[in-house]
């Protein structure tokens, strides 16, 4: 009899046991769920100012085709990445190529004198380090959540609850550096 | 420590606030019965339960008008603003918390309010004069730490308590010396504790409030390295704040723990030597230090030094 209440007892535990690491599981899938939508909305931001930029150069400095076609095509990889990794490729293509407009843009004072293009430029600007701020919070949440799916006991739970692990959006940038998560998601990738 | 026990200590530790303060109001109440007898007790601990209820909702807007910040729009300070929003994205709050300006040439920055939903985020004028936008952003990201790590209702509730002990205490005191005590022949020994009791309580309000400030300040700190991902913006934006001496003209004892640096300056006289013991921050020093171990980096020494 006392081994039915000790093996009764053992299950219960271990039942109350998995779902806290379930429920633990949820919360971390959802932050890095709401840490990626922050991102997204400033990418969308970005690829809705790129055009208006591209109009406001053009009116000044028709015949710089090359950076506009650069441009533009940044714009489409953006538009087509599938995926925190791939946005982040193209994300990263876009912020050159829009250096390089801004860079070009330079040769023309009346075009940096109109209030538009200032107007954009701050824009840009912005997101820019919003984009920056919001993949540091997505990059550290993503790695809690990848590092919990990989350890034991979690995993067991992650196996059965079909959680899957999360991208990295724009890992390999200087200041991600000094995070240990570059080595960790390498490694692990089967 | 991590996040969840720092919020878990933080909301533990608001409620033995209440507590603590309950206590220095029953002390008070104790001693103004002693000198002066009638109801004064259950008076005096009726007006600070309703205070302290009242403090628990609206002790945002009561700091905010000690302090004379003021909500401003993104249109009149695009930078300040920008660098909320960015701070908030960076730590992962769900919104950004409002932001303020105190008119005030002394550079300082504050955070104040409730829940990530009812904080703010004050800076003076003379802070957006002084830093540049890399070491706003790591000053702002400290205050937007205080928010995110659930400090600021404990540390605004820490502000409008020790006030009003202050305020009471003060005031009854008062009433004692030149009011004259209405009941002569009382017993003279519980007069002389009551009298006790009244000095004692703000420097015991004083006492609760520095316990609170020190740590928190490292723990801010960490989190603004965290947020923007660049601890020696902080370290330089510190070092400036350490060369300035304007003090603030609307700091007071009680909201001193708020500010992201001392407001009340002592950095010379009688007062430096105590100051270990009676500073509601550590000092920037110690700060920059911690932060320079953290980043693995090394300031240049300031110029004119």
């Amino acid at each position: 009899m006392l081994a039915v209440y000790v093996i009764a007892g053992v299950i219960v535990l271990i039942a109350v046991w998995t779902v806290l690491i379930f429920n633990h599981l949820v919360r971390l899938g959802n932050e890095a769920k709401r840490g990626w939508s922050n991102i997204d909305v400033q990418l969308k931001r970005r690829t809705d100012l790129i055009p208006n930029l591209v109009e406001a150069v053009k009116g000044y400095a028709a015949h710089e085709r090359q950076v506009f076609d650069e441009v533009t095509a940044a714009r489409t990889a953006m538009q087509q990445a599938s995926g925190p990794a791939q946005a982040g490729e193209a994300n990263k293509q876009a912020s050159a190529a829009i250096g390089h407009l801004f860079a070009v843009s330079e040769a023309y004072p009346q075009l940096r004198a109109s209030e538009n293009f200032q107007k954009l430029q701050e824009e840009l600007t912005d997101t820019e380090d919003k984009i920056a701020a919001a993949r540091r919070y997505y990059n550290q949440t993503v790695y809690q959540y990848n590092s919990r799916l990989q350890s034991f006991p979690d995993l067991i739970v992650a196996k059965l609850g079909g959680f899957h692990e999360r991208e990295f959006f724009a890992l390999d940038s200087p200041a991600e550096a000094q995070l240990p998560n570059v080595d960790f998601s390498a490694g692990a990738t089967p | 420590m991590t996040l969840e026990e720092q919020v878990r200590s933080n909301r533990i530790r608001s409620g033995m606030l209440l507590l603590s303060f309950g206590l220095v109001f029953v002390a008070i109440g104790a001693a103004v019965q002693a000198l002066y007898g009638g109801a004064s007790l259950i008076i005096i601990a009726g007006i600070a339960f309703a205070y302290a209820i009242f403090s628990w909702f609206a002790n945002g807007r009561m700091i905010a008008s000690w302090t004379g910040a003021r909500l401003v729009t993104k249109d009149e300070y695009p930078d300040l603003v920008r660098a909320v929003e960015n701070a908030a994205i960076g730590a992962g709050l769900a919104q950004p918390p409002q932001v303020r300006v105190v008119d005030d040439p002394s550079p300082n920055a504050f955070a104040a309010g409730g829940s990530p939903k009812t904080a703010y985020i004050a800076a003076t004028t003379g802070l957006l004069a002084m830093m540049n936008k890399r070491e706003l952003e790591a000053v702002i990201a400290h205050e937007v730490g205080h928010v995110r790590n659930r400090d600021v209702r404990l540390m605004s509730l820490a502000a409008v308590l020790v006030g009003v002990v202050a305020l009471v205490a003060d005031l009854a005191l008062r009433f004692a010396f030149f009011g004259g005590g209405r009941r002569r022949g009382g017993n003279p020994i519980l007069m002389i504790i009551g009298l006790a009791m009244l000095i004692l309580a703000p420097i015991a309000a004083f006492g609760i409030q520095m316990s609170l400030s020190r740590k928190r300040e490292y723990l801010a700190d960490e989190s603004s390295a965290e947020i923007t991902g660049d601890p020696e913006g902080l370290a330089m934006a510190l070092q400036k704040l350490q060369l300035d001496t304007t003090e603030l003209r609307h700091a007071n004892r009680a909201t001193a723990h708020l500010y992201i640096e001392t407001p009340l300056n002592n950095t010379s006289g009688p007062r430096a030597a105590l100051s270990g013991l009676f500073d509601t921050h550590p000092s920037l020093e110690a700060r920059i230090e911690s932060l320079e171990k953290m980043g693995g980096f090394k300031l240049p020494a300031p110029a004119g030094q």
